[in-house]
């Protein structure tokens, strides 16, 4: 309607479920150390394994947006905060 | 007597049930289990077998890491000679992997893990690992895995049917949403043959369960015999 | 290190006594309690190795991983003897599958168990599950893992002075430090700060421990194995050096680790997929290369020696020195034990039920998640690997397996638990878990050898929770001792309550194992013919007290809870074994939750054939009512399909044991469950209407 701002966008969320630093990562190691060392690839250092998912959020900013998906993240136990970590992000 | 490798990797689990059901079935085979590092293509195997499990956990990807392994390596590399290779479960995901059958695997349709027992239809019943069975014989066997579905496209599919000898789940019994309902898949002289199902666990009546019948005796049967042939 | 020790998971503080009263001798026990794990002579030359653990509180906290490292810890104690793993057990006490947090720790806890499971290729065979709103916040998660070996590869060598200390597994790190403490202690309010509680599984290094301490044990390479467990290396190393009167010389600095850690926390972490081989000197190096071969982390930690004392040292410098006695042995604490004031309340008998549909009481009973069709969970495991499952889940009332490749004889396996039962009763309830898992084993035709226990209960520090401890222990002993099968080891597992102080039902859980001379004669429950005769072994009386029935038609959980019959349930099983080796029992089922119809039912739909009762012909000593006949828990019952042509036979042979054996009807090729009384019929069900709810119930709720 004439005269009304909207600042309703559709913002694209990533978020990234990892182990927390310090838990032992079985798969990561795995992949590590009989993959990538044994290729000889010896300059990766460290590899951590995560899982990701990618969420459309129709919000009013994208603050907004990546604040929704982390209530979500946490109400419906989309992460166990006992042993992960959960990083949000706003990718566009 | 003609020698039969079944490799194992960290993590291998059925190792020890294909070295006694050949025991059981064909006695007359020389089968010894093969730690990976110490596998040689060049040690004069008759026949070898990728035996199912979880090799590496199947971390990654269902034998992505196995595929990448020296052993695999050296088989790839030897595949042309026709030396019989047979991959069950994780061992037919390690031979896809390895690009000695095509195809990938993805996580069963309704997302969990299966093991029960299904009845198969064998299509092009040729080379050494079915020579015991005939077109269209009904073999029952259990599936356990968590990334059974078959895919390959369709115009790859299209290319192979009838060519290559292919063993589909029956009707109703497809477990895990498989592309044209493929349990296992060989390549065009059937040497390589993958399959899903475990000939294993279903080579005697004792581990059948009622409504079934012990169909992987045949498999063994076959290799025997292909093998005495001469293969 | 004293806290790991004396915490009431590792030492038994409150419970000691008490268990002293369990029946732990029998003929062929090897190994008895006390040790990592009971072994039991089945067959001439062959041992059982099987023991029972729980892991409800970091299931309670982190259901995937806490129910996985419970699976691993079990396994590798069966290793310590040198025994191969051979099947899984889960006893799963779950909560309300419409409440969310419950549901979450449900699919957490099947899926860890499945993964874990599958991964290190031993077969998750059998179990039980319960649901019920008391373990919404505390499940229960016990599991068992059972084990065969040649008696003469038994591994129970001593430690001598001189030993070499190695330790093999995972780098240890901090993760799970003084695990076993918070096992100790009721659920905090937040659990999301018990972080220091929880580890992360890894199948893969469980594999790679079990293939290499087999080759170990079987090359005669090591003479003594300990999983390092609650309480970690402190635990390992002391209570061997106790054990065996000795000392021990332990340099921290040379531990393989995974983080930068104190030597105290080195002394307690409880890293999984570790272990501790005690090595003879000269056959250190052939060790390593065995260790080598496949790639498993290890180092040579310490010597054992004659001091009687732990010494542990940091690059040189002395930071620990106990003595190897005082640490292992503190001193037991006298808990007082009262009866709650509503147990009388609770256990007065039920009267004055309205008479309900009875069709829709069947139908209501085969699609209570007690009863439906465990499908939904045990496909998911893995349940032929090893090529020895011959009775697979769900087809039988207990798992069979046979010994190995080419050998006819076997072993049956089953876990067993009625939380209503404790929960109202608990003396009468345990007693009847151990009844329930004798009848199991017995159904399919083996001969029951040994058990294992778990009560599961609340706080031992309130008199009100302790006494539901003694009351089952007291329960489990006495019928263990009627039945003349011993209780060769077990596990207490304390503290399940919420933060609210409330404890979940209390919950007794047994497991058993029997032997079978021949696979070939296993017998499952699905009936095989039309036209066969049931026999039902018993007599029934009128007990709806505490059942299926009171609780999902009536609402009600409380009553008498039927009455324990020991000398029933051993005439029975005697009976009911001479019909199976003689092949005139063609399929078995032991009368359970839901009672008589429950049990006929499912005998019809696995085998998919109708069956015609007449409740006249069903001796019910007290009965008034129909419900009392079709849904009572009397014990001491089965239901037997008679060979066609043998009826006779199987009724003279009851008779010259005096046991109540009455033909109760004939399976029918409609397919539909008819119970009538004389002419008057009182329920008809078709096949097709309960199928869904037997098939699909629980997939519905947790799918």
């Amino acid at each position: 309607m004439l005269g009304e701002v909207s600042t309703v966008g559709t913002y694209r969320v990533a978020v990234t479920i990892s182990y927390k630093r310090g838990l032992k990562d079985p798969e990561a190691e795995t992949i590590h150390r009989d993959l990538i060392l044994r290729y000889g690839y010896s300059s990766v250092k460290e590899v951590r394994v995560g899982k990701h998912l990618t969420l459309l959020v129709e919000a009013p900013s994208p603050e907004e947006a990546a604040r929704l998906v982390r209530e979500m993240c946490d109400k419906l136990m989309i992460y166990n905060p006992v042993i992960h970590e959960v990083q949000v992000s706003v990718v566009a | 007597m003609p020698k039969v490798a079944v490799i194992k990797f960290p993590g291998t689990n059925c190792d020890e049930d294909v070295s006694s059901a050949f025991k059981e079935v064909e006695p007359g085979l020389d089968v010894r289990i093969v730690w990976h590092k110490e596998f040689r293509v060049g040690d004069g195997w008759d026949a070898v077998v990728v035996p199912g499990g979880f090799s590496y956990g199947d971390w990654l990807r269902a034998g992505a890491i196995a595929a990448r392994s020296r052993a695999i390596e050296e088989l790839r590399d030897s595949a042309g000679k026709g030396v019989p290779v047979l991959g069950i479960c994780n061992g037919f995901q390690v031979l896809v992997e390895a690009g000695l059958l095509r195809g990938a695997f993805l996580p069963n349709e309704h997302g969990r893990f299966v093991c029960r027992w299904v009845k198969l239809k064998v299509e092009r019943a040729r080379g050494p690992w079915l020579s015991a069975t005939g077109d269209g014989e009904e073999l029952d066997m259990p599936v356990a895995h968590g990334e059974g579905r078959y895919y390959v496209d369709e115009g790859e599919y299209l290319e192979v049917v009838g060519r290559v000898p292919i063993i589909r789940y029956a009707p109703g019994y497809n477990p895990n949403g498989s592309a044209y309902d493929i349990a296992g898949i060989g390549n065009y002289d059937g040497s390589v043959l993958g399959i899903m199902p475990h000939p294993e666990r279903a080579a005697n009546h004792v581990l059948t369960p009622r409504g079934f019948r012990p169909g992987g005796a045949a498999i063994f049967r076959s290799i025997a015999e292909s093998l005495k042939r001469g293969w | 290190m004293f806290e790991a020790q004396w915490s009431e998971h590792c030492s038994y503080k409150s419970s000691r006594l008490l268990l002293k009263l369990l029946p732990t001798h029998g003929k062929g026990v090897l190994v008895g309690p006390g040790k990592d794990a009971p072994a039991v002579e089945v067959f001439p030359g062959i041992a059982v190795v099987f023991k029972i653990e729980s892991h409800n509180h970091p299931s309670a906290v982190e259901p995937y991983n806490g129910a996985a490292t419970g699976i691993g810890g079990i396994v590798r104690d069966i290793l310590t003897l040198g025994a191969k793993p051979v099947a899984l057990l889960d006893m799963l006490y779950l909560g309300d599958p419409s409440d969310p947090r419950a549901r979450w720790l449900i699919k957490g806890i099947v899926r860890g168990i499945s993964d874990y499971g599958n991964r290190i290729g031993v077969p998750t065979v059998a179990g039980d599950t319960w649901f019920d709103r008391s373990f919404n916040a505390q499940p229960l998660v016990n599991v068992a893992c059972v084990g065969i070996v040649r008696t003469e590869k038994l591994v129970r060598g001593s430690p001598r002075p001189g030993d070499v200390i190695v330790i093999a597994g995972n780098p240890t790190g901090r993760d799970g430090l003084l695990g076993s403490s918070f096992a100790s202690k009721p659920l905090g309010e937040n659990p999301s700060q018990e972080i220091g509680a929880v580890q992360v599984a890894d199948p893969l290094m469980e594999k790679l421990l079990i293939d290499s301490i087999q080759e170990l044990a079987d090359l005669g390479l090591v003479e003594y194995v300990k999983d390092l467990g609650g309480g970690g290396l402190t635990t390992a190393v002391v209570e061997t050096a106790a054990d065996f009167g000795l000392g021990a010389e332990l340099s921290l600095d040379r531990l393989h680790l995974r983080t930068e850690l104190t030597p105290l926390e080195m002394l307690v972490s409880e890293s999984q997929e570790r272990m501790m081989l005690v090595i003879r000197k000269d056959k250190l190096e052939r060790a390593i290369e065995i260790l080598r071969k496949y790639d498993i982390p290890y180092s040579v930690l310490g010597v054992f020696d004659s001091s009687g004392w732990i010494k542990a040292y940091y690059l040189g410098r002395k930071v620990a020195e106990v003595p190897a006695r005082e640490l292992a042995k503190p001193r037991s604490v006298i808990r007082q034990s009262k009866p709650p004031t509503d147990r009388i309340a609770i256990t007065a008998p039920i009267r004055d039920l309205p008479l309900p549909p009875l069709n829709e009481a069947l139908k209501s009973l085969i699609s209570s998640p007690n009863v439906a069709r465990r499908r939904w969970i045990y496909e998911q495991y893995d349940h032929e690997v090893g090529a020895r499952t011959v009775i697979k889940p769900g087809y039988g009332d207990a798992a069979v397996l046979r010994i190995g490749p080419g050998d006819r004889r076997g072993i049956a396996v089953k876990g067993d638990a009625n939380p209503r039962y404790t929960s109202i009763d608990p003396f009468r309830g345990a007693a009847n878990s151990v009844a329930e898992c004798y009848r199991n084993l017995v159904a399919v035709g083996s001969t029951p050898i040994a058990f294992v226990d778990e009560p599961n209960a609340g706080n031992p520090e309130k008199p009100e929770h302790f006494w539901y401890f003694e009351m089952m222990v007291k329960g489990i002993a006495w019928m263990a001792e009627e039945l003349n099968v011993p209780v060769v080891g077990g596990k207490v597992s304390f503290y399940n309550e919420d933060h609210t102080g409330r404890q979940v039902k209390p919950t007794a859980t047994i497991v058993g194992v029997g032997a079978l001379e021949d696979v070939d004669k296993a017998v499952t429950m699905d009936i095989k013919y039309v036209g066969s005769q049931l026999i039902l072994v018993g007599t029934t009386f009128p007990e709806l007290g505490a059942t299926e029935y009171v609780a999902r038609v009536h609402n009600i959980e409380a009553g008498e809870v039927p009455t324990p019959r020991p000398s029933l349930e051993l005439k029975h099983s005697e009976y009911v074994l001479e019909l199976v080796r003689r092949g005139i029992a063609v399929s078995v089922h032991d009368v359970g939750l839901g009672g008589l119809a429950v049990a006929l039912a499912e005998m019809c739909l696995l085998g998919d054939v109708g069956a015609d009762i007449d409740i006249e012909a069903v001796p019910c000593r007290g009965c008034l009512r129909v419900d009392e006949v079709l849904f009572s828990e009397t014990q001491a019952r089965y239901i037997v399909e008679i060979s066609p042509g043998k009826l006779e036979e199987a009724l003279k042979i009851a008779e010259s044991r005096n046991v109540a054996a009455s033909v109760i009807g004939t399976t029918t090729s409609k397919k539909v469950i008819t119970i009538r009384s004389g002419g008057r019929q009182l329920l008809e069900v078709p096949l097709d209407t309960l199928k869904p709810l037997y098939e699909g119930s629980l997939e519905e709720l947790l799918g």
